[in-house]
């Protein structure tokens, strides 16, 4: 794809409109493939992952047009792969890193060739960490993947941990089997912390080298299930609005969920107020 | 105890402010009674209006026009809110209208699942019109070809065609486009001197070069398929050789193929490795004369070694070296045609002078040696020597609100027509030059796939969403 960007677009914008803000441009050292976006409330910050450059990003919230990013975090001691996503805590200041089998936790601030204060990894926790969310209210590391890596799941996990976890810790709770649905995922995930909702979307049973997902939902499950549960509540599919599911954010002041598909190339947003 | 000065200043008052009171009163009286349509008598209503319009010191709206910032930002609107909620009206009676579907999901579903699937979302942010990527030019033919990023197509027209400024849009001869033809995001192109076939390169989000016969249209599959790795970008073919170039995004390389490649063939050569200073590669082209690659980096690479599970020969490295990430200064980089491996540029073009920026399509012009780049950040197409080397300055710019040139991501030199093609991603357009023109310098023709001034969002492929909720705005990488 062509032209990487942060666009920053109306609450209300509809069809097609032009972003109130973007962030572009070479010193902003953003590439295409940002497969995650994290928007700190509380010092006012948005956070992605650089996948070609091994690096996090934080910019100032309210940053447009050409600017370098706040802090950096790359280099050999990060141990930093090709990070695809991230979750950031601002209550308690960290940074989190999935990258397949393991977390890396960094300080929010930490800038530079850092290492990790903790990690999490080995066969106790089950990782396969596509994708997290940190939900400081519960205290809880939420990690969404599937252990046995990419392409066609049924075996896709919620896995929820302590927040502080680190090494071969165990979760606390995993949700997974036939009737969660929990298959390819979309792409990242997200929580509603006061409900203790996660919003995961949902590809279907399809290889992730699908162009098109036509049974594409959104499902929402609770942060105090376990096991075998199915989705309280599914929004699309099959054969629904979505034609290729991607991410998901939250609106809570508007009760509104925003979700993104890759083969409408659009971002939709619904009203959703049962689950706030 | 009021004195009598202020008791008579008092009643002054109150008459004054009675007979205002009055006044008002049977001006406002008079407009209603007008404007209720039992009388028609305009002159009254512009005196009793007038009447009402008098200085008292207190700033008043007489009218309004928007600002040219509101009018460029299209984004920015308000909507009603009913008084005492946090919610709009839309959102309001969306809900109700949803009130009724949620009973009945919530009585009918098994297990506990409530079922939303017929929920509509109540705003979807899109553009519905072509949004050009690459550009190349079928000589034998007269026509030009366009990839489209957002609606996935890939248009044929005619090459002399120009969209006159009252017209919403120029229709295409041809358009490709559907889940069978495998278009996803094209972002490079390239047209068979000899036949006319049509090669459009899938970004990462379909492994697969799909090749069409020129007379291809509609929702049909492509002639030839070639697997190709995850991320090819630019295409440049060798006629000479009948040898096929790709660049591969993701693991900073350049694979060669045979022309015809179908299938899973594997890549003849692969250039890839920290010396090659390859780092997120796009445009590629080559220069036939002298012999050579040119590649345009936008600069983030790390390095990468032979994980489990990469067994093809050619195929690039894929797994990361932890910790070995890192940004270089956007570059050109020049290899030899026939390079391998982990090779060092025999030129580079880096450097502040060179204005290189987000540098995408490049396009070279061997008879007058020069090499053309599309620098999508500045909106400029800049020129360089073909020996260029080291910080050079582009020896001239095609810029300016004239040229209509805006986020351009593609460039196509026409050498048999004496033609300059760009596409402008940011405002749907395809813009047409003299190979020489520079500076401020209108186009010759415009191809247009949308209504003059039509926003372009210049999404691609939103995967991650946020919401800023101090700015109440969604957030959306590409």
């Amino acid at each position: 794809m062509i032209h990487p960007q942060i666009a920053a677009f109306a609450r209300l914008a509809n069809g097609a409109q032009l972003p109130q803000r973007k962030i572009e441009g070479a010193s902003t050292l953003l590439a295409r493939t940002v497969h995650s976006i994290e928007y700190d409330a509380i010092h006012d910050e948005i956070s992605v992952p650089q996948g070609f450059a091994g690096a996090v990003l934080t910019f100032r919230g309210d940053s447009s047009g050409e600017v370098a990013p706040l802090r950096v975090i790359q280099g050999p001691k990060t141990q930093i792969g090709d990070p695809s996503r991230l979750a950031t805590d601002p209550a308690n200041n960290e940074i989190y890193v999935p990258l397949g089998s393991r977390v890396l936790v960094f300080p929010r601030e930490g800038n530079g060739n850092i290492a990790p204060t903790r990690i999490l990894e080995g066969p106790d926790t089950q990782l396969g960490a596509g994708a997290l969310a940190v939900d400081a209210l519960h205290n809880l590391l939420i990690a969404v993947g599937n252990p046995g890596g990419g392409g066609p799941s049924r075996g896709t996990q919620i896995l929820m941990f302590d927040r502080t976890a680190s090494g071969n810790a165990k979760p606390l709770r995993v949700v997974g089997g036939p009737k969660t649905k929990l298959t390819t995922t979309g792409g990242p995930f997200t929580i509603y912390a006061p409900k203790g909702r996660i919003l995961v979307p949902i590809r279907g049973d399809i290889p992730t080298s699908e162009m098109m997902a036509p049974d594409s939902f959104l499902g929402v499950w609770n942060e105090s299930d376990n096991g075998d549960v199915a989705p309280h509540w599914t929004i699309g599919g099959p054969r629904g609005v979505f034609e290729m599911i991607r991410g998901v954010a939250v609106n809570a002041k508007y009760k509104e969920v925003i979700v993104s598909d890759k083969r409408l190339n659009a971002v939709l947003t619904f009203s959703v107020p049962e689950i706030f | 105890m009021k004195s009598p000065q202020s008791l008579s200043s008092a009643r002054t008052a109150s008459r004054r402010a009675t007979i205002a009171i009055s006044f008002i009163a049977l001006a406002t009286a008079a407009i209603l009674f007008v404007s209720s349509g039992s009388f028609e008598d305009k002159q009254l209503v512009r005196a009793a209006q007038s009447a009402l319009r008098r200085s008292d010191g207190v700033a008043r709206l007489i009218s309004a026009m928007p600002t040219a910032q509101a009018t460029a930002q299209e984004g920015v609107q308000c909507e009603w809110q009913p008084a005492a909620s946090s919610m709009t009206f839309s959102a309001a009676m969306a809900l109700r209208q949803q009130a009724a579907a949620v009973n009945a999901a919530n009585q009918s579903a098994p297990g506990g699942t409530i079922d939303f699937s017929q929920r509509k979302p109540i705003r979807i942010i899109r553009d519905n019109y072509a949004a050009f990527s690459s550009v190349a030019v079928d000589h034998k033919n007269d026509e030009v070809v366009l990839t489209d990023e957002n609606l996935f197509q890939i248009l044929v027209y005619d090459r002399k065609a120009n969209t006159p400024p009252q017209a919403a849009m120029t229709e295409p001869k041809r358009i490709l486009g559907g889940e069978k033809t495998e278009i996803e995001f094209q972002c490079g192109l390239y047209i068979d001197p000899k036949n006319g076939d049509i090669y459009g390169v899938n970004n990462d989000t379909v492994d697969q070069l799909v090749i069409f016969s020129r007379n291809a249209r509609g929702n049909v599959p492509p002639d030839r398929m070639l697997h190709t790795p995850h991320g090819t970008f630019g295409i440049a073919v060798d006629e000479q050789e009948q040898e096929m170039f790709l660049t591969i995004q993701h693991d900073h390389a350049v694979v060669v193929y045979d022309k015809y490649a179908t299938g899973e063939t594997n890549p003849k050569r692969l250039i890839q490795g920290d010396k090659t200073l390859l780092a997120d590669p796009h445009g590629i082209a080559i220069d036939t004369k002298n012999r050579l690659i040119f590649v345009t980096n936008y600069g983030s690479t790390s390095t990468k070694v032979k994980g489990r599970g990469e067994q093809r020969p050619n195929f690039p490295l894929e797994t990361v070296v932890p910790g070995s990430g890192r940004n270089l200064p956007p570059s050109i980089t020049v290899y030899p045609m026939d390079a391998v491996g982990d090779v060092a540029p025999v030129r580079i073009i880096r450097g502040p002078k060179t204005k290189l920026n987000w540098g995408t399509g490049i396009s070279i012009d061997s008879e007058r040696g020069e090499i053309f780049i599309a620098n999508d950040m500045t909106s400029e197409v800049l020129v360089y020597d073909v020996n260029a080397n080291g910080d050079a300055a582009p020896k001239r710019i095609l810029a300016g609100p004239k040229t209509m040139i805006q986020s351009p991501t593609a460039v196509y030199a026409d050498v048999v027509n004496d033609e300059l093609w760009v596409t402008n991603f940011g405002n749907h357009t395809a813009t047409v030059y003299r190979r020489n023109a520079g500076g401020d310098t209108a186009p010759l023709r415009v191809i247009r796939s949308a209504p003059i001034g039509s926003p372009a969002p210049m999404m691609g492929n939103p995967h991650p969403v946020a919401y800023d909720t101090k700015r109440d705005q969604i957030l959306v990488p590409n």
